[in-house]
């Protein structure tokens, strides 16, 4: 009857390990992405990252994300949810929206589907229970920013955010601001209407009318490369070029042409395409060999000023979208 | 002659715009909003909004929408700059092909509408998404990126992107194709043709109107003049992007109907929607110069413009019912 009875045991574990974790004893399938809205540059470049390390390791998968960028919020978990109900080899996840995301992460997770986090959910990766995080910390990115603009001598900063709302991008202003704060210095937070946030004629306006209306600003932070284009022409029309110091996350070909003109102080690069293909790398590893880095890889900021853009411009030459901007 | 006035369809626009515009003279002190170089800033941002809400607004009178604008002014940036920069094309039959493509979309949203008899709204909100959707698709396809530079030349830099001070050349091509605009719907058969269709189909229809002709005609334009904005804005910023222009989807109705035109077709005028078109640049930029949090803009934004339609709408019916 004891022997029966741990048999029966055996069994059950047995059949309880085939059930909960059919992700890492069988290859079939593809891992799932869940990841950010191609249009963007940015995650272009995630997508050639994934693409190429699939690639090299010989993996398949599949990216997800939304094509209409306006109900992003209730979109994502929609989408996460619906890969997870395809119990995949192994999901790996932006979280970008975190009320709505973590709750089916941990589902995931406790279902026994190994899950790696990139780019956005630096805090939420080892109380969701996944195995890692490889991205930027959105807050270090606006830090930094602020940290440069309050050593180059700016007293007045002015971030400007032209997509309100979006919880990671609003954490690179609040970076900014603590950074000037800590060094004394005052911040002007300024956000722009919803429909307006790819036209850079309508950033450009806004933009001069707050310097209009602000004269002491004398430092710029915008958080993405077509913002910074639509700044640097309003610091122009009001004319104050050379006067006021603007900085920007995230890259363009354009950008980095104002880095090398010296209009553009600097750009904070995360890295986007380490992000994919680490990400899968990692996947690859784990899959197969059951290893992983332990804690969060970093890939972000790297600070890309006068010193170090020819180099990057040739990249950007060459391997077009790799750097996430043409 | 006030009475006669205000009976026009831009008469409330005007008398909104007016207010408007010194509500944000007296609001902004100091700021240079008022001054040249203020006044060239909303009118930039007036004229590539102005473009495409002109031909929209003669498609809303002849009691169409259209909502495919946003996408088709991305794509025709993207053309731009997947021609001159990935294939080394010369800027210039890029231009052409981008609006060829631009006519094309409209092209195939009229006939989707006519042939089907399915709502406008619908059709040209599906044509929005595959149109957007195919854009970043071969863009990827071809070069792995869904936004890129764009190689211009002198000519093409002067007619799309020279600058007087700071006011666009933009501008220009805004009173020109208002001028077209009004031409058309004012002082030509076409524009009556396109006041029955909206009015009443079938009553038109019955009265000889080539009612398909005027609506395909129209969606034509719309997708011509979207494409216009697309080249403009790319040549501009050096860059195209798919996603621009997605702004302009709702804003070009709005400012259509701030100018006076009826949801429902039928009535408005090509002088109302560029005082609309005004009043909406005034507004979005104006808000800016005040200085204020900017947190609550587009609560300023959707307050200021509730009132505008709402004395645009009180005056209309003023001027109708005193006769």
């Amino acid at each position: 009857m004891k022997l029966f009875k741990s048999v029966l045991a055996a069994a059950a574990v047995t059949i309880g390990l085939g059930v909960a974790s059919p992700a890492v004893s069988n290859d079939e399938g593809p891992i799932l992405v869940v990841s950010g809205p191609l249009s963007w540059p940015f995650f272009a470049a995630v997508k050639k990252g994934f693409d190429d390390a699939a690639e090299i390791f010989d993996v398949d998968y599949q990216y997800i994300a939304v094509t209409d960028t306006s109900n992003m919020t209730s979109d994502y978990p929609r989408l996460l949810q619906q890969a997870i109900s395809r119990e995949p080899r192994m999901l790996l996840v932006g979280e970008f929206f975190p009320d709505g995301m973590d709750p089916l992460i941990k589902e995931a997770t406790a279902a026994g589907i190994p899950v790696l986090i990139h780019n956005s959910g630096q805090t939420l990766w080892e109380g969701n229970g996944s195995i890692g995080f490889v991205g930027e910390d959105p807050y270090q990115m606006g830090y930094k920013a602020g940290q440069i603009q309050a050593d180059a001598g700016v007293t007045t900063g002015l971030c400007f955010n032209q997509v309100p709302g979006n919880p990671t991008v609003e954490e690179r202003c609040n970076g900014y601001v603590a950074a000037m704060k800590e060094a004394g210095k005052e911040t002007i937070y300024q956000t722009i209407g919803t429909g307006d946030a790819t036209n850079p004629q309508a950033m450009t306006q806004a933009i001069k009318g707050s310097l209009q209306a602000n004269p002491q600003i004398d430092g710029i932070y915008t958080l993405n490369a077509v913002p910074a284009m639509s700044a640097l022409r309003a610091v122009d029309e009001v004319g104050r070029k050379g006067e006021i110091m603007v900085g920007t996350a995230d890259l363009s070909n354009e950008a980095l042409l104002a880095i090398k003109n010296g209009d553009l102080a600097f750009a904070m690069d995360q890295q986007p395409y380490l992000q994919g293909f680490m990400s899968i790398q990692i996947a690859h590893q784990y899959l197969n060999y059951g290893l992983h880095p332990i804690g969060h890889v970093k890939t972000g900021p790297l600070v890309i000023d006068s010193s170090n853009v020819d180099e990057t411009l040739k990249v950007n030459k060459e391997h077009a979208g790799v750097r996430g901007a043409s | 002659m006030l009475r006669n006035f205000m009976k026009r369809p831009e008469a409330g626009a005007f008398a909104a715009f007016l207010i408007t515009y010194l509500f944000f003279a007296l609001a902004t002190p100091g700021t240079g909003f008022v001054s040249v170089n203020g006044t060239a800033g909303w009118l930039n941002l007036a004229a590539e909004l102005g473009i495409v809400a002109i031909p929209v607004g003669l498609l809303m009178i002849s009691g169409e929408f259209d909502l495919s604008i946003g996408s088709t002014v991305g794509a025709s940036s993207m053309i731009l700059a997947l021609g001159t920069n990935q294939y080394d094309m010369p800027i210039w039959p890029m231009v052409f092909l981008a609006l060829a493509a631009g006519g094309l979309i409209g092209l195939a949203n009229g006939l989707a509408v006519v042939k089907t008899k399915l709502p406008s709204f619908i059709v040209t909100l599906a044509t929005n998404f595959i149109v957007i959707g195919a854009t970043m698709g071969v863009s990827r396809l071809i070069a792995n990126v869904t936004s890129s530079s764009i190689v211009a030349s002198d000519s093409a830099k002067f007619v799309f992107a020279a600058r007087w001070g700071q006011a666009n050349i933009s501008i220009l091509w805004w009173l020109l194709v208002a001028y077209i605009g009004y031409r058309v719907l004012s002082r030509s058969v076409f524009g009556n043709w396109i006041y029955a269709t909206g009015g009443n189909l079938d009553a038109a229809r019955g009265a000889g109107v080539p009612v398909q002709r005027v609506k395909i005609s129209l969606f034509i334009a719309t997708g011509l003049a979207a494409a216009l904005v697309g080249i403009l804005q790319g040549v501009q910023w050096n860059s195209g992007n798919a996603t621009y222009g997605m702004g302009f989807v709702f804003q070009a109705p709005i400012v259509v109907v701030i100018g006076g035109v009826l949801l429902t077709g039928g009535y408005g005028s090509v002088t109302g929607i560029v005082l609309g078109t005004a009043l909406f640049g005034v507004i979005s930029s104006g808000i800016f110069y005040t200085g204020w949090n900017t947190d609550w803009i587009q609560l300023f934004l959707g307050l200021l413009l509730a009132a505008a339609v709402l004395a645009n709408n009180y005056v209309r019916r003023l001027a109708l019912s005193s006769k």
